[in-house]
């Protein structure tokens, strides 16, 4: 009756407790399977979207709009799937990919540096400064990510609503926190609730499909199936975004309502 | 020719950044003119009491006489009771009424600031289109043009012709008389009619092609604004609508449907017009709102409501009486440009509710609050008779649909025209100074009640006081530091010996550039004194130079940057390649015409 997103750093145990808390409530549990079908789903390659979503953003990107194009797909194919409910999904940006959702339990899984490292020795064969170089690496690369796309840095404590260190706390613990957590009133899918998932998706594929359709400058919120299309560029640009959009209000039912807005500040809401 | 000394060149800086900020708008232009007006005394190019003499001059004070005038005018009904009789006379063909109305307009714009004019017509052109089906467009640019061609028509018809005395007194020329241009300006009013009527077809949007079918075209188009936002619909709440669920309240229903709750009758006897927005909406209550009919239906269905077929409990005071649906414009300098409307907050302090806006041939229904506003968006306003009267009465939207109840005061109208009378009498018989007589005639209305003395101040535009105010430094400074002889000498230097019309060519086009990019005050302001070097240079007329950059600083069509133009923009539906078009057929007639009427005149 939730949806649950868990950040986590390679080797926490994330993982593990995103399987295990799907297990124990019954749910689905996502991961890197999104980045599979929205590449499928929109035929780009995968390797492309594994890439926007987990390098830091380089100065080529500021001149190409590729990263945020791979990034809304990311997005669409992950709130398609939240928006079907009881869901975990373990991975970079959850949380931030699934805004404004009333009902969505923000965790964030970290561990002990030490503990990570000799996972990581284990696994891939390495030496302990190999792997702590690796690691440490890997967490400033995700925060870089985190901080260039959303202004924010991951390792903030308020972005969550459970913040699980797996040290003294063990991963069954953590299962537990989360499992009662997760049927607490608040985190009830509510009829409020899904619409205000139901039109996140909806703006997410809007958007898509207007990338698709060579409208990368654009951002998109929706409430109750109004959808508003914005563009940072004048009103001169109303006129064309008008023709692109007219054709898909007619192919999408859901879409109740919809308007080109220019020359405004973009609210914090669009997607 | 003159040195050029260190303080020619601070000029030129000063007129540079004038010019410069006039263009990238950072600040409001009449902000502009008190910069001046603070920074030459400080930099020592005029004295300080040069500084602050635009603030008393002829022209400063006619501006104001004029405006408390034309405000006189409105307030007794004087213009409405035009319309009428107008009307009649050019019966139902567009040209005709284009001739009439444009005449008019010039008539009246004459004697008042173009603005005024303009938005003094606009809600009677609006009724003419709509009861006569004639396109909108066909008719406000015509009207808009004849309304800023008809300030050329007498010396007080528009800011530049006002100023042109007080620039020329450095020079000690002859000032000009109140009429001595009306016959250029009856020629520049009647070439641009007759521009219209006989190519109006051709320049005017949707005037190509079929003249039926483009005719169709646009009163769909008039209709347009009104389909988009629905008719009046009656819904009665079931009586077990509030069970088991979040409070439905009138903002909630038209974020989520997009449909605006305009009355609310709660049995016993609570009826409200214009609810506010946090209103709940509870079992068994009768609600009208306006939507879209596939937006109502669909409320209906998932809210369980009972959508009547037609208007019941509300049909006499909708209809009529106590509330109503009225498009108000963004008006040019309006306090709204640039804010949103909630920031603006109009449902909170008028209790009327805003359905639609429209902008530029699109018409927005969603998430208005967050939109920011601009000069000639048209916004569909409902509420009751008295809040839009309030907000009428606020002034910073024009209404094109009229309100009935105006406040007029039709018994003083004659006092009005005799008072006008007297300060024409005053300037023409005589010949006394402009500013005394026409001061003379605003005293003269207030002290028979025409308005009140608070009224008079109210209509005072002191925005156009200061620019013209603080412009005036700028011209001194100009002529005194010797800046203007030497940018004359140059320019002459330049283009050798020319031939008086030529010349006198050159100075209209340039006036005409400058007036595009900057305001027409402005560009009087810093070429009148060029040009009256120049022509003193080159043995010319330097008066005629004068008047030439007066006239042509009116031949704003090309841009929609005059107020005028910007003013039409939304409720006729232009976009600004209609006024590339339509402009600059009318901008090279009016070079030409005033260029030949000069010539066989001076």
């Amino acid at each position: 009756m939730a949806i649950i997103t868990i950040s986590r750093g390679s080797y926490s145990k994330g993982r593990e407790v995103a399987e295990k808390v799907a297990q124990r409530l019954g749910y689905d549990v996502v991961s890197r399977d999104v980045l599979l079908e929205a590449s499928e789903h929109f035929h780009i390659p995968e390797v492309k979207l594994v890439r926007a979503i987990h390098d830091a953003p380089s100065i080529l990107d500021r001149f190409s709009h590729g990263r945020y194009c791979y990034l809304a797909f990311f997005q669409s194919a992950l709130a398609d799937r939240a928006a079907a409910d009881n869901l975990v999904y373990h991975g970079l940006a959850g949380h931030l990919l699934l805004k404004g959702v009333p009902h969505v339990l923000k965790v964030r899984i970290i561990a002990d540096l030490e503990a990570r490292v000799a996972a990581e020795m284990e696994r891939e064969n390495l030496t302990q400064n190999q792997a702590r170089d690796i690691l440490i690496k890997d967490d400033e690369e995700r925060r870089k990510w985190t901080q260039n796309l959303y202004g924010v840095d991951p390792w903030d404590a308020s972005l969550y609503d459970l913040v699980i260190h797996i040290h003294q706390l063990s991963v069954d613990d953590a299962v537990d926190f989360i499992a009662q957590a997760a049927e607490r009133q608040c985190f009830q899918t509510t009829p409020d609730a899904q619409q205000k998932m139901d039109d996140l998706a909806l703006a997410c594929r809007v958007k898509t499909a207007l990338i698709q359709d060579d409208c990368v400058d654009v951002a998109v919120a929706c409430e109750f199936g109004n959808v508003l299309v914005y563009s940072k560029q004048g009103h001169r640009r109303t006129h064309q975004l008008e023709e692109k959009v007219k054709p898909l209000a007619a192919a999408m039912p859901e879409i109740n309502h919809i308007e080109v807005r220019t020359g405004q500040a973009i609210p914090p809401e669009a997607c | 020719m003159p040195e050029l000394t260190f303080d020619m060149i601070l000029v030129m800086i000063m007129i540079g950044i004038a010019v410069f900020l006039f263009i990238v708008e950072w600040v409001r232009v009449d902000v502009v003119a008190i910069l001046m007006m603070v920074t030459l005394p400080l930099l020592h190019l005029v004295t300080p009491s040069e500084a602050f003499s635009g603030l008393s001059s002829n022209a400063v004070v006619s501006i104001i006489a004029v405006i408390i005038i034309g405000a006189g005018l409105d307030k007794t009904g004087v213009v409405n009771r035009l319309v009428g009789p107008i009307l009649k006379v050019a019966g139902n063909s567009q040209s005709r009424i284009v001739i009439f109305i444009s005449l008019t307009v010039a008539i009246i714009s004459s004697f008042m600031q173009n603005i005024g004019a303009a938005a003094l017509f606009l809600p009677a052109v609006q009724r003419i289109s709509k009861n006569l089906k004639i396109p909108i467009s066909k008719l406000l640019m015509p009207i808009g043009f004849s309304a800023i061609l008809g300030g050329t028509v007498t010396l007080v018809g528009s800011s530049p012709l006002i100023l042109l005395n007080d620039l020329m007194m450095p020079f000690e020329l002859e000032p000009f008389g109140l009429f001595d241009v009306t016959p250029v300006g009856l020629a520049l009013v009647g070439a641009g009619i007759v521009v219209f009527v006989f190519f109006g077809r051709f320049i005017l949007p949707g005037g190509k092609g079929e003249e039926a079918g483009a005719a169709e075209e646009d009163r769909q188009e008039q209709n347009h604004i009104m389909e988009e936002l629905g008719r009046p619909w009656e819904l009665a709440t079931p009586e077990d609508f509030t069970h088991y669920r979040e409070p439905v309240t009138v903002d909630g229903i038209r974020r989520r449907y997009l449909v605006n709750v305009v009355g609310l009758v709660e049995p016993p006897d609570f009826k409200v017009l214009g609810p506010a927005p946090d209103q709940e909406i509870r079992s068994g209550v009768e609600i009208v709102v306006y939507g879209q009919e596939k937006d109502v239906r669909r409320m209906a269905e998932e809210e369980g409501m009972a959508l009547k077929d037609d208007l019941e409990l509300f049909k006499g005071e909708l209809a009529d009486h106590a509330s109503g649906t009225v498009e108000a414009v963004v008006a040019p300098r309006s306090s709204l440009a640039g804010k949103t409307l909630n920031q603006v907050d109009l449902a909170e302090r008028f209790q009327v509710a805003p359905l639609a806006v429209y902008r530029q041939g699109v018409t927005y229904r969603a998430e208005l609050g967050s939109m920011p506003l601009r000069v000639g968006d048209a916004i569909l306003l409902h509420g009751t008779w008295k809040r839009l009267e309030l907000l009428h009465a606020e002034g910073s939207l024009l209404f094109t649909t009229p309100l009935d109840s105006d406040q007029l005061r039709p018994e003083k109208a004659m006092f009005a025209g005799i008072w006008l009378a007297v300060a024409l009498v005053m300037v023409i018989v005589f010949k006394i100074q402009l500013s005394v007589c026409l001061m003379t005639g605003a005293l003269g209305m207030i002290i028979t009640r025409v308005l009140s003395i608070d009224e008079a101040y109210q209509a005072v535009d002191w925005r156009t006081v200061f620019l013209l105010g603080g412009l005036i430094p700028l011209g001194i400074a100009t002529e005194k530091t010797g800046a203007a002889a030497w940018i004359a000498h140059s320019v002459l230097n330049a283009i050798g010996t020319v031939e008086p019309i030529v010349l006198l060519a050159v100075i209209g086009v340039l006036a005409t550039v400058f007036t595009l990019v900057i305001s027409n005050v402005g560009a009087t302001v810093l070429l009148v004194p060029l040009v009256v070097n120049m022509a003193l240079a080159a043995h010319t007329d330097p008066r005629m130079a004068a008047l030439v950059v007066g006239l042509a600083t009116s031949n704003s069509f090309i841009l929609p940057t005059h107020q005028v133009n910007a003013l039409y923009m939304g409720p006729g539906r232009y976009r600004s390649v209609d006024f590339m078009k339509a402009g600059t057929v009318v901008s090279i007639v009016f070079l030409v015409v005033m260029i030949a009427m000069l010539y066989l005149f001076y």
